[in-house]
């Protein structure tokens, strides 16, 4: 089977650490975190106050109406896919619409929409909710706006598959452009689920980070032998994956070349991960790109700084990597950005071609007391520069046990 | 202010319209709302007016059809 080559030619982001994918990459080598005491006014409520927001006012990009008819999700994706659009040097008006398609990932969709719908009727006693309500909290509202925002009229998908959601939308938009469906995907994920309700919902769960008591911006901590668990955080993430040979024709910036995909259910447990699922995924990755496992240069891990998670990783990267696994650099950058949940993926994704451009690799920062379990090299603290790597790889697993295992590679 | 002037003041303020042109005789498609955009206003309408609009079609083309509308719900539910 002929397949084609995927390019990546454009980046669009909206994080805790910056606004454009070269200010959040610049904050990640640096080590800065973008966690911090979360600003609501629900806050005092909350038993764990921190959380990793991005800055964000949509009436600076968006008219009144506008801003008022979209969930802050569909601000985030369509701001995000804007950026990438003009990125990727792409004319609209030049291109077959129909071939350019549109796969997005969130976990929760409109969550602030329905959790405002919610509040009127049973706290406020409202009998009525506003008009948009539905039309802002469907899970596919963010990629609707984009395709009416630009006229795109190819496949248009929402995945939500937990915290893997943006992984396995970009690995199945690659697909799509791979096996000749579409010429041009717009693919990533968007989360905004800073709310009350569900920001206590997660806390329920007890997988939340408990706040460092000496500094809040360093208290999600993976691979650590003290971590506790995650920071729940916000954004957007958008990439523009295009057939390469029709990418190199116009002249297009190639950033990287999407080579694997792997995914695949873990079906062990809910919330418990599987290491043997994990490295199915990854496995399946590689053979997808045609590697060998030892041609992976840099892992960025799903790594949330739950306790369970980061052991579980650890042995899933072993059981791919063998001997080698010690060799390979690791990070998980969740411990500055926080876990945007469906959005976090594209966000690790965009990390991960940063890296491959740039030759850097970020580090998992508040990596102070070692466990036994977690045994890599997770580029503690320190970013590294000047190093020479071909493959990245981006791990991403899911409550629900979804996997999506991305692999991008020089062009 | 009575009904016209209420209502082009949502109408402004929801959609950043210059006021002068709404006009009664100014239809809705003109001034570029739609039929989603509609239940919007008649939305704020309602909560401005202590009305309560009915489900049913009702036909609506031009600002003085809301106006309308609005006058005779209030008049009818206010009895």
């Amino acid at each position: 089977m002929t397949v084609r080559r995927v390019a990546v030619t454009g980046l669009g982001i909206i994080s805790p650490l910056g606004n454009t994918a070269d200010e959040f990459f610049s904050n990640l080598m640096a080590g800065k975190s973008g966690i911090r005491h979360l600003k609501a006014d629900f806050a005092d409520r909350l038993d764990t106050k921190i959380a990793a927001q991005a800055e964000f006012d949509a009436l600076q990009h968006f008219g009144k109406h506008k801003a008022s008819s979209l969930d802050r999700v569909s601000q985030f994706a369509l701001y995000a896919a804007g950026q990438a659009i003009t990125d990727a040097g792409l004319d609209l008006e030049q291109e077959d619409k129909n071939r350019i398609g549109i796969y997005l990932g969130t976990g929760m969709g409109g969550a602030a929409s329905v959790e405002e719908g919610y509040v009127r009727l049973y706290r406020d006693g409202a009998e009525r909710l506003k008009p948009f309500t539905v039309l802002m909290a469907m899970n596919n509202a963010a990629a609707s706006a984009i395709a009416l925002e630009y006229g795109l009229t190819g496949s248009n998908l929402t995945f939500s598959t937990a915290c893997s959601s943006s992984s396995v939308s970009i690995g199945e938009a690659f697909q799509q452009v791979r096996h000749g469906y579409a010429d041009v995907m717009l693919a990533g994920g968007a989360e905004a689920l800073l709310t009350f309700g569900t920001i206590k919902a997660w806390e329920a769960l007890r997988a939340m980070a408990a706040e460092d008591p000496e500094d809040p911006a360093a208290s999600c901590k993976p691979f650590s032998a003290n971590r506790t668990g995650l920071v729940l955080g916000e954004g957007a993430a958008i990439v523009i994956l295009e057939d390469m040979e029709r990418a190199m024709a116009r002249g297009a910036t190639i950033h990287a070349e999407i080579t694997g995909y792997g995914s695949g259910n873990d079906s062990s447990h809910i919330t418990q991960p599987s290491p043997e699922g994990q490295a199915r995924a990854m496995r399946a990755a590689i053979d997808c790109a045609g590697l060998k496992p030892q041609d992976i240069g840099y892992i960025n891990a799903h790594g949330t700084a739950t306790p369970l998670n980061d052991s579980a990783e650890t042995a899933a990267i072993k059981l791919v990597f063998g001997e080698g696994a010690s060799g390979i650099p690791v990070s998980s950058t969740k411990s500055m950005h926080g876990h945007l949940m469906g959005a976090t993926a594209a966000v690790e994704f965009i990390a991960c071609i940063m890296a491959l451009k740039q030759q850097a690799l970020p580090p998992t920062i508040n990596l102070h007391q070692p466990d036994p379990k977690c045994d890599l090299d997770y580029i503690p603290n320190v970013g590294r520069r000047g190093v020479s790597v071909r493959h990245v790889m981006s791990n991403s697993f899911a409550f629900g046990g979804t996997s999506g295992v991305l692999i991008a590679s020089q062009p | 202010m009575d009904t016209f002037e209420t209502l082009r003041d949502i109408i402004v303020d929801k959609f950043e319209k210059d006021p002068a042109t709404i006009t009664p005789d100014a239809t809705l498609k003109s001034l570029e709302i739609d039929s989603l955009d509609t239940f919007d206003i008649i939305f704020d309408a309602e909560e401005k007016f202590s009305i309560k609009v009915p489900n049913e079609q009702v036909d609506i083309k031009t600002v003085q059809d809301v106006v309308n509308l609005i006058d005779k719900l209030r008049a009818d539910q206010q009895k």
